[in-house]
């Protein structure tokens, strides 16, 4: 199960292999909006998490890929958890753990040092007679190599620590999903409701969905995966028998034809049914 | 349900070997190298291909987990009571621009750790227990402190580098400062230090013609002023002369005493200060002198003493033989004629800025000096001036007839105002143009809908930035939802009003992405020249 989290009210997804899965098994893009852990302080490239649509995360709930998950109420330990016995036994937990991980990893430097140095141990000798040429004979007996071992530090400043991007502890709790609430207030709202059908409807057809506010409209449609294509369609949602202003007709028309994509409107028929109506720019000549 | 506590179970957490492994991890993002995108895909493998690459480049950096050296890591706790992040251990570079101190104690704010955090600058606990990214993402944002909207501005803006504040309203500057443009005066005293203006001595600055006759209203009377006489000792009556004139003559006084003493064979008699001589004149005074004595409380009558004219636009320059009394014994005066000299002296232009320039020809243009009207230069007290004031209004009021000017609609402009054409659009004008200020103190004591989230400082400042002191923002940033209603111009008042002198921009925030947008005044140009 690809597990969603709720914060307020925006869908996360928190694991680097549900992204993946999303990506490449549901065609469900996203947007990443956290810091890259390799390069944090730029934007061209962000990391985790994965903020989904209401329509995207929707999708996967229907579908019954995904669950949708609240931060629980119930907190792992209470405020006065200093003398809870769970709870020292975490701390303990960890404590004991970060040791170890330091024993380890003294261990494994000083065997990559070992290793480094025996690769080495070629130059080293020639160094060293070099040295002592250079010096004469008249200087002190050469002082014995150092044994690798004892002179290595590996001091506990230098010890990796992993700062873990996804939750630690799998305390969850599940939101359902279909009625309006606090924490997930888009089920049954019509507004929702309409983008959804017109976001299902794509999606069937194979094509890959993004939001499409960069470009004034709801969606933007990829025949694609974004990341090598370019979108096709800004598709606009509009209530079916809501009037509409030719001004807006023609300034979304306008703005399709300047970024060479075709304009959309999609409205849902009575009976579920998207209906398509494309805008062309066209001149009598 | 039961949180079920599996607290390193995940299959997330790196081993020591892997930990140890990240650090000799690249340290750059690989360029997306794989070419343009295409139009459409075709099935062909070379797509597919492209495709893979990419994706696997994505997944290999989302795969990244943070990872550094305990010892570059600042160790802090999550207080949720307090709502702040307290640093137990000392902080790093970040100081400079983030975090404050109470208690003694230093503290960071929910978004300024949890962006630390991102950043892997800090190990941030609670309870003894470390918070992973998305541990302090749902326990540092709420909606009371600082929004998840609001956090993905500030994260969006410090990784762009600039430094970030809450806004603070006590940085603002009161009305009555920003009436009194406190502030610009500070900046502006700073400069004075380093540049002078031209003619900063209110003595030299007096003697302008230029700056003060012209400029100084037109009421002035003619030539009452004592220092003309002892400066213009040739007709004032000089409208059209050139500045670099003026400056030269008032600069006359300093470059004699300069100049002439290296000449062996001229001895300088007139010297500043000034010293009592008879009967030692220029010949060319042709203004009408009136005895000042009385008023001068000095022992110099100034009445009698001129100074040599020794401008560029002085034909005569005949030095008379100084007084014998004033010289020092052993040395002999003699008349001499300073043409030869004068042309020596001032040199150096002066060099006018473009918009000086410009000033001074509309000046020339539009302005006149009250000195030219014969009528004014006749007059020899304010009494006479403003006798002959009166008389010229009466007659102009004749000629205004009746039926025209004595009912209560009059017309909007009077016949002898002399204003410029722009001056006329704007008398006559119906309609005011508004500022964005207008009105906008009033709007403040209703409750105010939107609020200033955040101050923003340019990245380049960060060496010079004191968070005690940060000054004034580059901009104010307001973060607002994308399906949020376009602020009315009510608030955008209110926000502006908040804000003082400085920008606010419109963050809007759209599952993720972030769209920045003012409302910026903007003054019609007005194409009448001038």
């Amino acid at each position: 199960m690809i597990r969603i989290h709720v914060l307020e009210g925006k869908a996360f997804v928190w694991n680097c292999a549900d992204v993946q899965r999303i990506r490449e098994e549901h065609r469900i893009v996203g947007t990443l909006v956290g810091a890259l852990a390799r390069k944090p302080r730029q934007n061209v490239r962000l990391g985790l998490p994965l903020q989904l649509l209401p329509e995207e995360a929707r999708l996967l709930l229907e579908k019954d890929v995904a669950t949708l998950i609240k931060n629980p109420s119930s907190k792992p330990f209470a405020d006065d958890a200093e003398q809870d016995p769970l709870f020292l036994e975490a701390v303990a937990a960890y404590q004991e753990e970060q040791e170890e991980s330091y024993m380890e990893q003294l261990r494994l430097a000083a065997e990559q040092r070992k290793a480094l140095l025996g690769s080495l141990a070629e130059r080293i000798a020639q160094g060293r007679a070099k040295k002592q040429q250079q010096k004469g004979e008249g200087g002190e007996p050469l002082s014995k190599p150092a044994d690798p071992e004892s002179s290595f530090v590996f001091p506990r400043e230098s010890m990796m620590v992993q700062l873990p991007t996804e939750r630690t502890w799998l305390g969850q709790e599940e939101v359902d999903w279909h009625l309006p609430s606090k924490e997930w207030p888009y089920g049954g709202q019509p507004e929702h409701e309409m983008r959804y059908c017109v976001f299902q409807s794509l999606w069937e057809q194979g094509y890959y969905i993004t939001s499409g506010s960069k470009f004034g409209g709801d969606f933007l449609v990829y025949p694609g995966d974004p990341m090598r294509f370019h979108a096709h369609y800004i598709a606009l949602c509009v209530t079916r028998d809501a009037p509409l202003s030719l001004c807006d007709i023609i300034s979304v028309g306008r703005l399709g034809t300047s970024v060479k994509k075709t304009v959309l409107l999609c409205s849902v028929d009575q009976d579920g049914t998207v209906v398509y109506t494309s805008l062309q720019w066209s001149g009598m000549q | 349900m039961e949180p079920e506590l599996r607290p390193r179970a995940s299959g997330h957490l790196l081993s020591p070997a892997e930990l140890l492994a990240v650090r000799t991890r690249d340290h750059k993002i690989p360029q997306r190298s794989h070419g343009q995108k295409d139009f459409m895909p075709d099935g062909s493998e070379e797509q597919q291909e492209k495709l893979c690459q990419c994706r696997d480049e994505q997944w290999q950096l989302l795969r990244e987990e943070r990872v550094e050296r305990l010892g570059s890591l600042v160790k802090a706790e999550w207080k949720p009571l307090e709502g702040i992040v307290e640093l137990k251990s000392p902080a790093g570079k970040f100081w400079h621009t983030m975090g404050y101190t109470e208690h003694g104690k230093q503290c960071l704010l929910p978004e300024e750790a949890l962006y630390l955090l991102e950043c892997g600058s800090i190990q941030l606990f609670y309870k003894d227990l470390p918070l992973s990214v998305q541990e302090a993402y749902e326990n540092l944002l709420s909606q009371m402190s600082v929004s998840l909207l609001k956090y993905q501005v500030f994260s969006h803006l410090k990784r762009l580098g600039y430094i970030v504040q809450r806004f603070r309203s006590s940085t603002i500057a009161t009305p009555y400062e920003q009436q009194l443009n406190l502030d610009s005066h500070y900046q502006n005293a700073e400069k004075k230090h380093h540049k002078r203006k031209r003619s900063s001595s209110p003595w030299l600055h007096g003697k302008k013609p230029k700056t003060s006759e012209r400029t100084q209203e037109y009421a002035q009377p003619p030539q009452k002023d004592k220092r003309h006489h002892e400066s213009s000792s040739h007709p004032v009556s000089d409208g059209g002369s050139l500045p670099e004139e003026k400056v030269k003559e008032s600069d006359s006084g300093v470059a004699v005493e300069e100049t002439i003493p290296t000449a062996s064979d001229a001895v300088q008699c007139y010297q500043s200060p000034p010293v009592c001589m008879e009967d030692h004149h220029e010949s060319s005074t042709t203004t009408s002198l009136e005895s000042q004595g009385d008023t001068c409380p000095s022992r110099w009558n100034f009445t009698t003493i001129t100074f040599p004219n020794m401008g560029a636009d002085c034909p005569q320059t005949v030095l008379l033989q100084p007084d014998k009394r004033l010289l020092p014994e052993n040395v002999t005066a003699r008349e001499v004629d300073a043409t030869r000299w004068r042309k020596r002296l001032n040199q150096k232009h002066e060099k006018l800025s473009h918009k000086e320039r410009e000033h001074l020809e509309w000046e020339r243009k539009y302005k006149s000096s009250i000195n030219e009207d014969k009528e004014v230069r006749q007059c020899s007290t304010w009494q006479e001036y403003k006798a002959l004031l009166k008389k010229k209004r009466q007659q102009r009021e004749k000629n205004c007839p009746a039926h025209f000017w004595k009912q209560t609609v009059t017309p909007l402009l009077k016949p002898d105002q002399g204003l410029s054409t722009a001056d006329v659009l704007q008398q006559i004008s119906v309609l005011q143009p508004s500022h964005i200020l207008d009105g906008a103190s009033q709007l403040q004591n209703n409750s105010i809908a939107m609020k200033i989230d955040f101050d923003v400082y340019p990245a380049d400042t960060a060496s010079s930035f004191k968070k005690n002191k940060p000054g004034k923002p580059f901009v104010r940033m307001c973060v607002r939802s994308f399906d949020e209603q376009i602020p009315t111009l009510r608030a955008v008042k209110q926000l502006a009003y908040q804000s003082g002198d400085v920008p606010v921009v419109f963050a809007l925030v759209d599952n993720g992405d972030i769209a920045f947008c003012s409302f910026k005044e903007f003054k019609l140009p007005v194409d009448v020249y001038p």
